[in-house]
C-alpha cells in the first residue's frame, strides 16, 4: 500500500517536473503575467494530484491537465476576479530585458502580442492559445474548453482576426516571430 | 498605415504560432515547486468530499469490525441497536461530542440514519497524538494526516450512515479549521447511493452550508425538489430533513434523500 503510494507520488513528481515548463508557457499566454501563470499552473497541478491515481493511468493525462487549467482560467473570469491581463499598463507584463536595441525591439513586440492577447475575451484567448500555441486539433481544443467544435472555430477565428487587426503585430509578422 | 494593414492581411496562422512561441518564451520557468504542489494537493484532497476514496481508505486502514455494528445514539427508539463506545481513557484527549444525528428516515421499509462525529481541534502535538489514537479506536482514521503535528488546530469530522441496522464505514471525512466556515449561499454537497457500495442511484445528499443559511433546496433529476429548513429545537430527532448545527463544526449540515426513481441533480441555498 505504502509502496504503491510512493510509486504514484514518484510518478506524479516526474510528471510535474517534466511538464512544468510547457504548462508555464501556456499559462503565461493565458494570463499574461508571471505570478498569475505560476498560480494557475500550481493550482492546476494540485487538482491533478488529487485525481492522479486515475489521471496517471489514463491514456492521455495531458488532456486532463489542459481541461483543468482551462476550467481554472475560465472560472476566474466567471467570478470576475482581478484579471492580470487587463490592459491597464505595461507593468508586470514583460520583465526587464537587457538593453540592447534588438532586445528592446523584441520586448516591445512581445509586449504588443501579450497586450493584444489581453484584449481578447477569455474564450477567444483560450481558443487561440490552445489551437496555435498548444497546436491542438479543433476537437482536442473543444474537449479542453468543454465546448463544441463549432464554438472553438468561432472563438479561434474571431481571436485571430482581432490579433491581425492590431497594427503593432504587423512588424512581428513580417519576421515570423523572432525566435 | 496601409502598409501595416497589408502586412496584417498577409499574416498567416503560422505567424501567429511563431509569435505565440516567442511570447511564451518570455516567461521565467523556474524550478517546478513540486513540494508546494504536493502540499496544496493534499490540502485539496482533504477538503473535498472524497466519498468513495475515503471510504475505501478507511476500510483498508481499519479493522473489518467497522463494517458491521449497531447504530449509535440519536433516535434510539427506531429499532436500531446502540453501539457502545470503546473506552477512551487517554488523558488529555478531546473527544467528539455525542455523535450528532444529521438525518433519519425510512426507505422501502428500512430505517436509515446519517450522523457525524466532530472531533475538537487538538491544541498541541501530544493532544493530537491522543486524539488520533482515540479516533482509531472509534474506527475513524483521518486520511491525509500523516503525523500528529498535522492535526494540531484542526477539527476532524466523520460522517457515517447506517441502513437497516448496519453501520457502515464513514461516508466522508475531512479535517478543517474554523477558517473553513462557509458564508452566504456557499454550499458543498455530495450525493451517494443510500446503500454504501451499491451502484444504485445517488439519492442521499449530505452537505454543508453557512451557519446563517435558513433553507436549502435539493433538486432532483426528475425536476422535483425537496426543501430543507433550519432545525428548531423540537426537531432534534425529527425524521424531517432539517439544517443542523453539530457542536464544534465550523459549518452547518443538511441531508436529504431523493424520492425513489430519481436522483440528485443539484442543491442550493434558497433562504
Amino acid at each position: 500500500m505504502g509502496d504503491r503510494k510512493q510509486a504514484r507520488d514518484g510518478e506524479f513528481q516526474r510528471f510535474v517536473i517534466g511538464r512544468w515548463p510547457r504548462l508555464m508557457r501556456t499559462a503565461f499566454l493565458l494570463t499574461g503575467e508571471q505570478h498569475a501563470a505560476e498560480d494557475l499552473v500550481q493550482s492546476t497541478l494540485e487538482q491533478v494530484y488529487v485525481a492522479w491515481r486515475r489521471v496517471g493511468s489514463a491514456d492521455d493525462p495531458e488532456a486532463y491537465v489542459r481541461r483543468v487549467m482551462i476550467n481554472a482560467h475560465a472560472r476566474k473570469h466567471r467570478r470576475k476576479l482581478r484579471e492580470f491581463l487587463a490592459p491597464k499598463d505595461d507593468s508586470g507584463i514583460v520583465r526587464e530585458i537587457a538593453d540592447t536595441g534588438d532586445r528592446i525591439a523584441q520586448a516591445e513586440d512581445r509586449n504588443a502580442l501579450l497586450k493584444a492577447l489581453a484584449q481578447l475575451p477569455a474564450r477567444q484567448r483560450e481558443a487561440v492559445v490552445l489551437r496555435y500555441w498548444e497546436d491542438l486539433t479543433e476537437t482536442q481544443t473543444a474537449e479542453a474548453m468543454g465546448c463544441s467544435v463549432g464554438a472553438v472555430k468561432s472563438n479561434a477565428a474571431k481571436g485571430i482576426a482581432k490579433l491581425r487587426a492590431i497594427p503593432g503585430l504587423a512588424g512581428m509578422a513580417t519576421q515570423g516571430g523572432r525566435k | 498605415m496601409s502598409a501595416d494593414r497589408e502586412t496584417n492581411q498577409n499574416m498567416t496562422n503560422t505567424d501567429i504560432t511563431l509569435l505565440l512561441a516567442d511570447a511564451a518564451d518570455e516567461v521565467e520557468i523556474g524550478i517546478a515547486p513540486y513540494q508546494a504542489v504536493m502540499r496544496g494537493g493534499r490540502r485539496r484532497r482533504a477538503r473535498r468530499w472524497a466519498v468513495a476514496a475515503a471510504t475505501a481508505l478507511v476500510l483498508a486502514g481499519s479493522s473489518a469490525t467497522l463494517a458491521v455494528a449497531g447504530l449509535p445514539g440519536g433516535d434510539g427508539n427506531r429499532g436500531a441497536s446502540v453501539a457502545t463506545r470503546p473506552p477512551t481513557a487517554t488523558p488529555g484527549v478531546l473527544l467528539p461530542q455525542d455523535r450528532s444525528l444529521l438525518a433519519v428516515g425510512t426507505d422501502q421499509g428500512r430505517e436509515w440514519q446519517v450522523s457525524v462525529d466532530v472531533w475538537p481541534a487538538p491544541r498541541d502535538e501530544s493532544q493530537a497524538r491522543a486524539s488520533l489514537n482515540a479516533m482509531e479506536r472509534y474506527g475513524e482514521t483521518p486520511v491525509d494526516i500523516d503525523t500528529p503535528a498535522e492535526l494540531v488546530g484542526k477539527i476532524a469530522y466523520f460522517v457515517t450512515r447506517g441502513v437497516g441496522g448496519t453501520l457502515f464505514a464513514p461516508t466522508s471525512q475531512n479535517v478543517v479549521t474554523e477558517a473553513d466556515a462557509l458564508s452566504g449561499k456557499d454550499i458543498e454537497a455530495v450525493a451517494v447511493p443510500l446503500e454504501p457500495g451499491s451502484d444504485g442511484p445517488q439519492r442521499l445528499v449530505v452537505g454543508h452550508v453557512a451557519k446563517t443559511a435558513l433553507q436549502v433546496t435539493c433538486i432532483w433529476k426528475d425536476g422535483t425538489t425537496t426543501e430543507v429548513h433550519r432545525a428548531r429545537s423540537s426537531d432534534v430527532n425529527s425524521d424531517e430533513f432539517v439544517i443542523r448545527s453539530p457542536e464544534g463544526s465550523p459549518f452547518d449540515w443538511f441531508v436529504c434523500l431523493a424520492p425513489e426513481g430519481t436522483e440528485y441533480a443539484s442543491a442550493k441555498v434558497t433562504g
